[in-house]
């Protein structure tokens, strides 16, 4: 998609949230990932990729935003794995 | 008018939408930082620098990160603030 | 009294901000000021202790 990502507004934003997607930047770097949020100050959008065994977060500072083009929505098993990645580290479970 | 205040009305309730969008966007942010308390990141910077530090905290208006242990090309720097104007991106593992 | 004859009553500090933020967050501003707040009060509180200087010295990004 064709925008310029820092005026867009959180209206807009919120659109990408929870969905995958692939930021490039001014210098030509892509960089995929499950957009967790952006920033309304910054406009700095939040990436998390993940694996069976492991988690990273990606930030692009939104003044390097160039084009963020969704890929593909979350299906329910993501979208919950998503909602749990920046929430406090829950206490342990009682759960054996 | 009836029309102008029906306007108004769904002024004010597009506003709330916006306020409500843009408070959840804020807090994933925030939380986000949060999370990279005493975490070791990767910052890509401009110039084609690539550094990694333990993050300490942002300003809120996310100009400056304070780090500790700055593994720079020429050695460590124990305490620094990076400018985020410099930095391309940053990650790190949860 | 001197107030109510003169002149409006000064603004509070902060009292500008908090409108500021009301305007953008609505009736989530308590909550995300208080969490700005915290961190704002970590970043200045590491920056005393640490006195850390930036790096590069000159940005990379003028």
């Amino acid at each position: 998609m064709d925008c310029d990502w820092p005026l867009l507004g959180p209206l807009r934003w919120l659109h990408y949230v929870n969905k995958q997607v692939k930021v490039r930047t001014g210098k030509g770097d892509e960089h995929s990932g499950w957009l967790l949020s952006v920033d309304p100050v910054s406009a700095s959008a939040v990436l998390l990729t993940f694996s069976e065994t492991a988690a990273s977060v990606r930030v692009v500072m939104g003044h390097a935003v160039k084009e963020v083009e969704v890929l593909r929505e979350a299906d329910e098993v993501t979208a919950e794995r998503l909602r749990a990645a920046l929430l406090p580290p829950s206490p342990p479970s009682l759960d054996p | 008018s009836i029309s102008s205040s029906a306007a108004s009305e769904s002024d004010s309730e597009q506003l709330q939408k916006e306020q409500h969008a843009r408070s959840v966007l804020r807090e994933g942010f925030l939380r986000c930082l949060l999370s990279m308390t005493n975490k070791k990141v990767q910052f890509q910077m401009y110039e084609n620098v690539k550094v990694e530090a333990t993050f300490g905290a942002s300003d809120i208006d996310v100009l400056n990160f304070q780090v500790s242990d700055l593994h720079t090309p020429i050695g460590v720097q124990k305490e620094a603030l990076i400018r985020c104007q410099d930095v391309i991106s940053f990650t790190f593992d949860i | 009294s001197l107030r109510s004859s003169v002149a409006p009553p000064p603004e509070r500090p902060g009292e500008r901000r908090t409108a500021e933020m009301k305007k953008l967050y609505g009736e989530d501003a308590a909550k995300i000021m208080a969490m700005e707040a915290a961190m704002q009060l970590t970043f200045e509180r590491n920056c005393d202790r640490k006195q850390p200087k930036y790096w590069p010295v000159i940005p990379l990004k003028l």
